[in-house]
């Protein structure tokens, strides 16, 4: 067998940020690779480099036996690259798609036949049985994702890098994707399969590359023998040093449940519960429908089936306030679009959903409003030097902290954290911990929703994995490794020793 | 104070120095002519009206919105103050009747926007248009005149002057209404939790709605304060001409309401904004339109002028808080 691509010793750093060291990456002709490891492990820099769009500052790279000396030219025609996020336009049909920006003409107009016939040729090819003048707004996710591979396919593609392809969709419609992929595969084209589901990299795979931090750290043909434990241990490595934040804590009634709660595409039949003083962590892939589940839990996401009890009661979360009045915040992810208001000032910012409770006569007492920022900024040591200045003049660390501080001023019994540490620094990260258990302690129960391990590990009582939209397993706090939530998280299951 | 602080000052208050250098070419060009108590106490009344409905322009549009039916809404409830008073024999009458109907059709331009996710231009277009055709067809394309028996009461409304003494002719009573209106929004704008929360909608309804405000109280709230203050705009304007005309009366109100408020240094993307920016926008606005009067400009010419110096005002703005973004 031939090599499809050979990568030598490739080195790449943004600034005085190593992302790859010396990394070897080979792909026979035709099989399908599995390329693997952690966020922030060098996949994506790896494959930006092999699609063109990064240089390498060291190294060397050879497609189809022949070295590549100007990485662009022979890149552009040999490899395909599917990104993982759609790049189709939606009011537009299949083959149009195809061919954007790269038209087919007679004269001044379009040739609608021609590209259509050969659009049809492309798409027989892949065993694919649709006409390519449907709209894409009318097709499924998998479909979308077959028309990229199309798009790549098109220009004669001898190689196509698939990064998470199948993380959006179902189950039927990744069968329908592997498919295509082993039909390209005997076709002789090469594949490049990026993922974190490992047990679809065991069902389809022919070898891997494992990376973690910027080192190859394993690689080998995938067998019988091949278990996701042995991956995910390679992926993940030695263990993390979780420090003396946790702390031994009064657990007491059950304040939250949730019972049978679904929305379509997004969680199914989800139950769950959390007690006085816990903090229970929720983690899982992209797509495990975490986000979208709590934020119906917070009234943001109606409407869902189920029912959320909260101390016993059930209530109905048609919109936010009604999980205010449940005693229940909520801190949503993605802090710049969803939490923080850029044009009102970091106090205003602060007591934003409590601005009627220090009102007089319908006027915000400033006396009053003045005292509470205060008393935040200082508990939770907020880094600023003037409260009326803009919110955006702080880092985002302390940005963080005002957003934590203004669901604190609700006085809530129940706070929901999604991705509680994004774009936060690590001195900043661990006072937020800190007040995280500081709180449990004097009776607050707070559910943490976080892709990192480590993050839970330092927190959390107990954590339960997601998977497509599902509880898959409950883990207590001894078992909360790496290597179990990523084994469970990618599909797999976990028996307890 | 250094120069930054200079730019910081003036990039906030951009609009009182655009009204100050408007004020200064005047009187250069115009002298007394223009400035003398009579005229500037003219200028005053005939922009009250339009300068009230720009207040809850304003708040409309720091919410991230935009009305485009007030000036239907102005000659609909106007219609209804006199022909309630008209019915009745009762001024008040007349007056709570305008203002119940502002307030009502406030709440279906919130409803149709905020309940059913209209885009505010659109849902207002339509509104204009309904509100306006009703008051024509109820009136065969014609006005309403206020019953003689009511005339004096009613008329006393806006055809007041207050502080007469010597040679000052006093302030007429439209004046007042407008700077205690300004005030109050201003007021409500800066001091409410409603009110800040109309900021918090505009500059970032996602969060603002995460953070547990009832974004669809919030906006229905601003409709019905913006078709309240319509509605007393349409009280003062059919107390001075004694009459609402369904065709005529508030047409191109909106448009000029919505120049002021965008003079007025108020972002139409939503979430910045002063009312007092939107007094002096308003004021600017007024002279330039009376120095046009004042110099024999040709009458049909005069909209033109204005439209350039509408353009030429924010053009202004963006330039300096372009530049203030750097620091």
């Amino acid at each position: 067998m031939s090599h499809a691509v050979e990568m030598k010793d490739i080195y790449k750093s943004f600034g005085t940020n190593n992302v790859l060291k010396g990394v070897d990456f080979t792909l026979e002709k035709g099989s399908i690779h599995a390329l693997l490891g952690e966020n922030g492990a060098g996949k994506s820099t790896l494959m930006n480099i092999l699609g063109g769009l990064l240089e390498v500052d060291k190294g060397t790279i050879s497609v189809t036996g022949t070295l590549v000396s100007d990485q662009k030219s022979v890149i552009d025609e040999k490899i395909g690259f599917v990104h993982q996020e759609l790049s189709l336009v939606n009011d537009l049909n299949i083959f149009e798609n195809l061919f954007l920006g790269n038209e087919k003409k007679k004269g001044i107009f379009l040739d609608k036949k021609a590209m259509s016939a050969e659009a049809q040729a492309t798409l027989d090819r892949m065993g694919v049985d649709i006409d390519p003048y449907t709209m894409v707004s009318e097709l499924s996710p998998s479909y979308k994702q077959i028309v990229e591979i199309a798009r790549a396919m098109m220009k004669n593609a001898e190689v196509i890098i698939m990064d998470e392809p199948t993380t959006s969709l179902t189950d039927v419609e990744i069968e329908k994707i592997f498919e295509v992929m082993g039909t390209l595969k005997k076709q002789g084209i090469s594949l490049i399969f990026i993922s974190h589901k490992l047990n679809e990299v065991i069902e389809i795979c022919d070898s891997y590359t494992i990376l973690r931090d910027g080192n190859l750290v394993a690689k080998g043909a995938v067998t019988i023998e091949t278990t996701e434990k042995e991956l995910s241990t390679h992926m993940v490595g030695a263990e993390v040093q979780t420090s003396g934040i946790y702390q031994e804590r009064q657990i007491g009634d059950l304040v939250l449940e949730l019972k049978g709660m679904s929305r379509p595409r997004e969680y199914q039949d989800v139950n769950m519960n959390v007690r006085k003083g816990e903090i229970v962590g929720v983690t899982g892939l992209m797509g495990d429908g975490r986000t979208e589940l709590f934020a119906s839990v917070a009234g943001a996401n109606h409407p869902y089936e189920g029912s959320i009890l909260v101390n016993g009661k059930e209530v109905t979360m048609k919109r936010t306030s009604a999980a205010k009045f449940s005693k229940l915040g909520y801190v949503p992810k993605n802090r710049k679009e969803n939490a923080i208001i850029k044009d009102l000032s970091v106090e205003e910012n602060l007591v934003l959903p409590i601005m009627k409770n220090i009102s007089r006569v319908g006027l915000i007492e400033t006396k009053q409003k003045k005292e509470l920022v205060a008393s935040y900024v200082e508990k939770l040591n907020i880094k600023v030097s003037d409260t009326t200045n803009m919110i955006t003049s702080l880092s985002g660390g302390n940005q963080q902290k005002v957003v934590l501080s203004k669901v604190l001023s609700t006085n809530p019994e129940i706070i929901i954290l999604d991705n509680p540490t994004q774009g936060v620094d690590i001195g900043a990260k661990m006072e937020i911990y800190r007040l995280i258990v500081e709180l449990a302690k004097q009776g607050l129960s707070f559910i943490i929703l976080s892709s990192e391990i480590p993050e839970l590990q330092r927190v959390c009582d107990r954590a339960y994995v997601m998977f497509h939209g599902q509880i898959k397993q409950e883990f207590a706090r001894d078992e909360l490794t790496e290597e179990n939530i990523m084994l469970v998280a990618t599909g797999g299951t976990f028996e307890s020793a | 104070m250094n120069f930054k602080n200079l730019k910081t000052m003036f990039a906030e208050n951009s609009s009182l120095f655009a009204f100050i250098l408007i004020l200064i070419v005047s009187i250069f060009l115009q002298g007394t002519t223009f400035f003398n108590i009579q005229n500037i106490s003219n200028v005053l009344l005939n922009n009250a009206t339009i300068g009230i409905i720009a207040l809850g322009m304003t708040l409309i549009i720091i919410s991230g919105g935009i009305d485009l039916a007030v000036g239907a809404q102005l000659a609909s409830t106007g219609i209804i103050a006199i022909a309630v008073a008209n019915n009745t024999g009762s001024v008040i009458l007349g007056i709570l009747a305008a203002i119940a109907a502002g307030m009502a059709m406030g709440l279906l331009s919130g409803t149709i926007i905020s309940k059913f996710g209209i885009p505010a231009f659109i849902a207002t277009l339509g509104l204009m248009q309904i509100y306006r055709s009703i008051a024509q067809h109820q009136l065969n394309g014609g006005g309403i005149l206020v019953d003689r028996e009511l005339v004096g009461g009613f008329l006393y409304i806006s055809n007041t002057r207050i502080l007469e003494f010597g040679n000052f002719p006093g302030i007429p009573l439209p004046v007042i209404y407008w700077l205690v209106l300004a005030v109050v929004v201003h007021i409500v704008a800066n001091k409410t939790s409603f009110g800040r929360h109309i900021y918090a909608i505009g500059s970032n309804e996602k969060a603002a709605n995460l953070s547990g405000i009832n974004i669809h109280r919030v906006k229905l709230g601003v409709y019905m304060l913006s078709g309240a203050l319509v509605a007393v705009a349409s009280i003062i304007e059919a107390s001075r001409l004694g009459a609402m005309n369904s065709a005529v009366s508030g047409t191109m109100a909106e448009l000029d309401a919505i120049a002021a408020v965008v003079i007025g240094g108020t972002a139409m993307s939503g979430g910045k904004g002063k009312i007092s920016g939107t007094v002096f926008g308003m004021l600017t606005l007024a002279v330039i339109n009376n120095m046009m009067n004042l110099m024999g400009m040709p009458p049909f010419f005069v909209a033109a002028i204005r439209g350039g110096i509408i353009i030429l005002a924010v053009m202004l703005q963006r330039s300096v808080s372009a530049k203030e973004k750097q620091y």
